[in-house]
């Protein structure tokens, strides 16, 4: 196996744990069935514990947040454990974004019905057509404050509860070392004129 | 740490105990006085700062009382730009924690020019009609006192020989920190220019200084409490010092609402909030007002009696007047390699050849260029990247890998006139969390400080281009609305009608009260005001125990 199936498949052993078979299920199903350890650490992980959303509501919230800092070759917000964040916030210092949500919720429903009727929820739609269901929603104030959460799950540290593996501070080359000894980064590395 | 019951006539009151506080708490409790400081902050980590968090996350969201700046929505501040408007809610914060602004500043500590304090008399191209005065004291005057606070503080940088920098009778006691990838590509742009380029000096020392350890270059810095004390704060460096004296205490979660006088118009003591805010009066023999450059001037303008109608010391009405917020500019740009900009410290090198005013550009003013590297995750990922970078998608994750680690920013530190409008005064609607009339900020720089940003701004982009950036962006300039280098509100002057303390910092109406911070700076320089804030406190506190120690001030020493 290469490095980067490794590392792939290490981040989403790190994303199960804690969370239910259910919850698991409804997200990496086709993904995760094939690797056995991977089913082993979701059956033994704690239970889902979402103080806020609804299994439901954080598949439709993690979707979105999928499609904010999508995955490629590396790690998107889903690996990142963005959901856990934004639930937590919700939770705690951000309670008062508590309505947002749920009045949001109702209109990526209905964003989604307008634009694809006959799908039953954004989750279930194709990567392109959720791209056009957030393009047409990208200026509300819901979108806004998703984008912001989801990015700040994305970056802050682990601890928060997003970041797992410290996805996000890999992507853009960050060092949480907080020690480090010139030379810094590539120009200061070379020769300087003499003053 | 010794302790004062609040009916001790204690010799002196020292309100706030940041830049100019926390020196005169050392300096007055050494020199034999008893001491209060009364912090309006809280203590922070004081004393266990490896406890100071490096979360981003975290730090801007720290409880109550782990809080190092002022919470605007506590201590609430109004904002206009000229007296027709009417003032809407203001985001003005500065440091509020034992240690004040020092705590978590990027620790700036350039000298103020020799010119810079005649600037009025040596220049005739200053516009008429400004605020713009020369100081009551020289260069010459205040040197040594320079020296002082960066051997006490323990500032690092590199002396240089150059018209563009202040000159120095003594070394820095250690030297300037590392180049960061910035300051190499200011050389780069300074090369191709002919420019000169500097370490700034900073208040972070770079080798271990009098009992604290050198910085670890973590890159977690402005905003943030240094968790190895490298930063030159008065937290770790006069504070502890005043304590150890065992005369000094120092009473944090203590507001400050009013200054006493008596019917012969001499202070009392002060009467503050503690943290159940319950009020209690502290006399004094003489009060210190080290409190910064807005809040000095509004606790002046709230200390009303039958003597001072108007305010305690301003009979000519000068307090609060010639507030200088401080002016900025600056661009940023993309290089093909990574700087890595994320390590060491915020305030890297500095371009100091557009510093004294030049007629050919048709305006009055100058600065310095800094490069200014500051690049932590969330800064980047919420809004640090150039502005047409996508928000989101697959294209907002291709700008990130591609624009971090690959990015530096300029920050430009300029004049800005004194003018009588730009002022501190009292919100006559707004109130604080304490009830107390919330501070109320008007001010509108003078045209040719705006044509001044706006040739800093270009010339950001021109020095990034000469570096050879990828892609470049400049904000459009904008005037402050508050922020950290307030300065100018009780401004020093030898004449009574217009200034409001002397050369030595006395209040020209109140015999036994002195004001010690950015509120006396006459000219604000080229905007960094820290290390000429703890200049003027070590003069200030020479004079001051020399007059208090010949019993003007009845004090027991």
């Amino acid at each position: 196996m290469s490095t980067r199936g490794k590392s792939r498949r290490s981040f989403l052993i790190e994303s199960a744990a804690g969370l239910s078979g259910a919850w698991v299920a409804a997200n990496y199903s086709g993904i995760l069935a094939a690797e056995k350890y991977v089913l082993k650490a979701a059956q033994t992980g704690k239970p889902a514990t979402f103080q806020f959303f609804t299994p439901d509501q954080a598949v439709e919230i993690e979707a979105m947040a999928a499609q904010i800092i999508p995955t490629d070759e590396t790690p998107g917000a889903r690996e990142a454990r963005v959901i856990n964040f934004i639930d937590r916030a919700l939770s705690t210092f951000a309670k008062n974004s508590q309505a947002q949500y749920t009045k949001g919720l109702s209109e990526l429903q209905a964003q989604t019905t307008q634009m694809f009727p006959t799908a039953a929820k954004f989750s279930a739609l194709s990567s392109e057509q959720q791209i056009k269901v957030m393009t047409a929603m990208e200026k509300t104030p819901f979108f806004n404050t998703v984008r912001t959460h989801t990015v700040i799950g994305f970056f802050a540290s682990p601890v928060h509860g997003g970041n797992q593996d410290k996805v996000g501070w890999k992507l853009i080359g960050y060092d949480d070392s907080l020690n480090f000894r010139p030379p810094f980064g590539y120009y200061d590395a070379q020769p300087q004129p003499r003053r | 740490m010794r302790q004062y019951t609040p009916n001790t006539e204690v010799d002196f009151v020292v309100i706030g105990s940041g830049a100019a506080g926390g020196i005169m708490a050392k300096q007055l409790s050494q020199a034999g006085f008893s001491v209060v400081v009364l912090e309006q902050g809280g203590w922070g980590k004081y004393g266990r700062d490896s406890e100071y968090t490096k979360d981003e996350w975290l730090n801007r969201n720290l409880p109550r009382e782990d809080r190092l700046l002022s919470d605007p929505t506590r201590q609430r501040n109004t904002f206009r730009r000229n007296d027709k408007e009417k003032a809407a809610p203001g985001t003005h914060s500065y440091g509020c924690v034992v240690g004040g602004g020092t705590v978590t500043y990027g620790g700036s500590s350039w000298r103020h020019l020799p010119y810079e304090f005649n600037e009025l008399s040596s220049d005739p191209t200053i516009p008429s009609g400004t605020g713009m005065a020369d100081w009551p004291i020289t260069y010459a005057e205040i040197e040594p006192y320079y020296v002082q606070a960066e051997w006490e503080m323990g500032i690092s940088g590199e002396r240089v020989n150059s018209p563009f920098v202040a000159p120095m009778s003594k070394d820095y006691p250690v030297p300037a920190v590392p180049l960061k990838s910035s300051g190499a590509l200011f050389n780069t742009a300074a090369a191709k220019l002919g420019l000169t380029v500097v370490p700034g000096p900073l208040a972070i020392i770079t080798r271990p200084y009098m009992g604290r350890a050198a910085c670890v270059n973590c890159g977690i810095c402005s905003g943030y409490g240094c968790h190895v004390r490298a930063r030159s704060s008065s937290a770790v460096t006069v504070l502890p010092v005043a304590q150890k004296t065992g005369r000094c205490e120092i009473r944090a979660n203590s507001y400050v609402r009013e200054i006493s006088v008596n019917n012969a118009g001499r202070v009392t003591g002060v009467i503050y909030f503690d943290g159940q805010k319950r009020e209690i009066q502290q006399r004094a023999k003489a009060v210190v007002l080290s409190a910064n450059g807005t809040e000095s001037a509004r606790l002046l303008l709230l200390s009303k009696s039958a003597k001072f109608p108007d305010g305690l010391a301003n009979s000519n009405g000068v307090v609060g007047k010639y507030l200088m917020l401080g002016g900025g500019a600056g661009a940023s740009g993309l290089f093909e390699h990574p700087l890595n900009e994320y390590k060491g410290v915020i305030s890297g090198a500095g371009i100091v050849d557009f510093v004294p005013s030049d007629p050919k550009r048709g305006f009055y003013g100058g600065g310095r260029l800094t490069a200014r590297g500051y690049e932590t995750p969330l800064g980047m990922g919420l809004n640090g990247l150039s502005p047409d970078a996508p928000r989101w998608g697959a294209g907002y994750k291709k700008a990130l890998r591609e624009e971090a680690n690959h990015k530096m920013a300029i920050n430009c530190f300029v004049t800005q006139m004194p003018l009588e409008t730009n002022r501190v005064d009292l919100d006559p609607d707004v109130k604080d969390e304490w009830g107390l009339p919330a501070m109320r900020i008007t001010s509108t720089s003078h045209p040719d400080d705006i044509k001044n940003m706006e040739f800093f701004r270009q010339k950001s982009i021109e020095i990034l281009q000469a570096a050879g950036a990828t892609k470049i962006w400049a904000n459009n300039v904008n005037d402050s609305r508050g922020g950290a280098h307030n300065r100018g509100s009780c401004r020093m002057g030898n004449d009574p009608k217009t200034s409001v303390v002397d050369k030595f910092h006395r209040a020209h109406d109140v015999p036994n009260l002195f004001v010690i911070d950015g509120s006396n700076l006459v000219t604000g320089g080229r905007n960094h005001p820290t290390m000429t804030i703890q200049a003027l406190a070590y003069r200030a506190a020479e004079h001051l125990v020399k007059a208090a120690k010949t019993g003007i001030l009845r004090t027991s020493a």
